[in-house]
């Protein structure tokens, strides 16, 4: 049988996506308010719901969903591609919707080869070595924009959504390694153990993502 | 690095097992296998390695790029065992060919894969298992999984989920509905990784009727009792092969039987990465675990590679994971308390004899290497974690029970 046990611990990624991902959980009815207002507070429980959200940096939430300090994670398909964890992806939340791309400065012919700077190494090492080229990747922490622009790397690998930082930087889009978006994955333990509790969460998500379907 | 430090280190993916816990891992070993006795197997014990051509029959998945293979002194190519069933299937087929079926088989020991996939980031794991050989129906697939949840039971788990599903499902409902093999294989990988997201990408991008779309993407949602089976047949178009569903609706009744229902969920997108699976497959998973503590299913294809046309089922447990579990929820057996025997001058003769006999009566009792005084010897036996200690000085034997600071509390005396 499946066991509706108890609890649920979702963990949100903060940063861009966690007020849309907030009203998307609030549009299926769970009331998240509280945790809009207050800020410096890490988790918060939902009684009624018996739901735990916790807040914690994106590229921390695999970790926590895969020893299952929580059941489900929010988080973009960049993170979940870097991690390379055995997490189930349930849901696409369509939230934050982006591209990871290579660039590099204008007018240079593309890439063949050198120096990739990124913050995200493997996605990056993964991409090239099915290319045949001689590169060797730099891991950056932020600003990667700057990197070609000091000759630190040829190209660099990164999120773009509206481009405006790297025309700003001189920089342009080459090459569009995955469309990225928000998922919600789950610790495949909770997922069987727990199952009820999950399908019914997925489900009301979902229910609402297929309202917004008809917005562009 | 200096010569020292680097003698200091182990290879990726290996882990040394310290006192206590390597103690009660093998409990827990030879607790399983007790528990495979007691169910009519019969434990066989195969080589740590074999030639690489007894793994790569049935073997194209994720696993044959994580085989270490090596070669002999004449060149010819070696595999570290990755998995038993393949060695087991060998040794029904060749030593015990003619044995009379069913066969029941039971083993344990290591497998070494390259990391990846479902086995976290160890490579080298230890596994515990059966399997049932020459017999095909719903009452030997159930009695692979209630003597899986048995084994959970008796190792002190309770809120475990067997969930059970049958390969041929899906199969089924991909032919039927025209699915093209190469699509159907894309599909059936996004089911085992539970990538749903994936598969609704990949199911909607193909030229395929709306009906078809919805069949498969309604899979993912047919978990729980019986009655996912009624819906599963409703997804089913007519004329379909419906043999998966009545197959799996039997073993859920035998399993009734054995009262372990509650244990059971049918998942009926469940599908294992070993393609040698043709029936029945099933995995076991816990909170906070984010890999199977167990699985298996039925392989009826994979025992005529070995020259034995038989139906075969059988399941491992990963005693690794589950040993994980069992120390987070502080569920493994506390060690025996030790007793420490320290003796005066001139009386080692005596302590000795006492200790012979105290083993004798079961007692873990370390014995001093040297004479010491009675405060020496409490300050030994709390060194070495010990509850109990027993003097011998001048002829008679006392013992003191130590409590963890300091001080003791003379007890009996022999």
């Amino acid at each position: 049988m499946l066991l509706s046990n108890d609890w649920l611990t979702v963990a949100l990624a903060k940063g861009r996506i966690l007020e849309p991902a907030l009203e998307l959980f609030a549009a299926a009815g769970i009331h998240t308010g509280r945790i809009r207002e207050e800020s410096r507070k890490l988790i918060f429980t939902l009684e009624e719901e018996k739901l735990r959200f916790v807040l914690a940096k994106p590229t921390d939430i695999p970790t926590y969903v895969e020893y299952g300090a929580a059941d489900l994670g929010v988080v973009g398909k960049d993170v979940l591609l870097e991690a390379e964890k055995e997490l189930y992806e349930l849901l696409d939340l369509r939230l934050g919707a982006c591209r990871l791309s290579v660039a590099c400065r204008a007018g240079s012919k593309g890439f063949t080869g050198g120096y990739v700077a990124t913050k995200y190494p493997r996605i990056a090492e993964r991409y090239f070595q099915g290319q045949g080229k001689q590169f060797e990747v730099i891991k950056l922490h932020g600003s990667v924009e700057l990197a070609p622009l000091l000759q630190l790397a040829d190209v660099i690998v990164d999120l773009v959504s509206t481009g405006k930082t790297l025309a700003e930087n001189n920089l342009v889009e080459t090459e569009v390694i995955a469309h990225i978006t928000t998922r919600l994955v789950a610790n495949p333990g909770s997922y069987q153990v727990k199952g009820k509790r999950v399908m019914e969460l997925a489900e009301r998500l979902q229910a609402v993502l297929e309202r917004k379907v008809v917005k562009p | 690095m200096n010569e020292i430090l680097k003698r200091l280190l182990t290879p990726e993916g290996v882990r040394d097992l310290l006192p206590d816990l390597a103690g009660q891992k093998r409990k827990l070993e030879e607790l399983m296998q007790e528990i495979f006795s007691r169910w009519g197997y019969r434990e066989v014990s195969t080589p740590a390695f074999e030639y690489s051509v007894n793994f790569d029959t049935e073997m194209k998945t994720d696993l044959e790029e994580n085989l270490y293979r090596f070669p002999d002194e004449r060149g010819r190519t070696l595999v570290l065992r990755p998995d038993f069933t393949l060695p087991l299937a060998r040794v029904a087929a060749t030593h015990l060919a003619k044995e009379a079926k069913p066969l029941r088989l039971c083993y344990g020991g290591s497998i070494f894969r390259y990391a990846g996939g479902l086995q976290g980031k160890q490579r080298e794991l230890t596994q515990a298992g059966v399997e049932l050989l020459g017999t095909g129906n719903a009452e030997s697939d159930a009695e692979i999984v209630a003597l899986a949840a048995e084994v959970l039971q008796a190792a002190g788990l309770l809120d475990f989920t067997l969930c059970l599903g049958n390969v041929g499902f899906l199969d089924n409902l991909l032919a039927a509905y025209g699915f093209a093999p190469e699509d159907g294989e894309k599909i059936k990988h996004f089911f085992s990784k539970k990538d749903f997201v994936s598969l609704r990408e990949l199911v909607q991008s193909l030229p395929l009727a709306k009906d078809a779309v919805e069949a498969v993407l309604a899979v993912p949602g047919l978990r729980g009792g019986a009655e996912v089976l009624e819906e599963a047949r409703k997804l089913l178009p007519p004329g379909a092969d419906k043999t998966p569903l009545a197959t799996l609706e039997g073993i859920w009744a035998v399993l009734a039987d054995y009262g372990v229902s509650r244990f059971v969920t049918l998942d009926l997108g469940m599908v294992r990465m070993l393609n040698y699976y043709t029936g029945m497959v099933f995995e076991g998973y816990t909170v906070g675990l984010g890999y199977p503590l167990c699985g298996g299913g039925r392989y009826d294809q994979l025992l005529v590679n070995f020259g034995l046309d038989l139906p075969a089922v059988g399941f491992a447990v990963s005693v690794d994971h589950l040993l994980t579990v069992l120390e987070r929820r502080k569920l493994l057996p506390e060690r025996k308390t030790l007793l420490y025997l320290a003796y005066g001058a001139g009386s080692r003769a005596a302590a000795l004899a006492a200790a012979r006999q105290l083993r004798k009566n079961g007692e873990n009792v370390v014995v001093s290497v040297q004479e010491s005084t009675a405060e020496e010897a409490a300050r030994q036996a709390r060194a070495c974690g010990a509850l109990r200690l027993l003097y011998c000085h001048g002829g008679k034997c006392s013992e003191t029970t130590l409590d963890n600071k300091g001080g003791g509390k003379d007890a009996a005396v022999k």
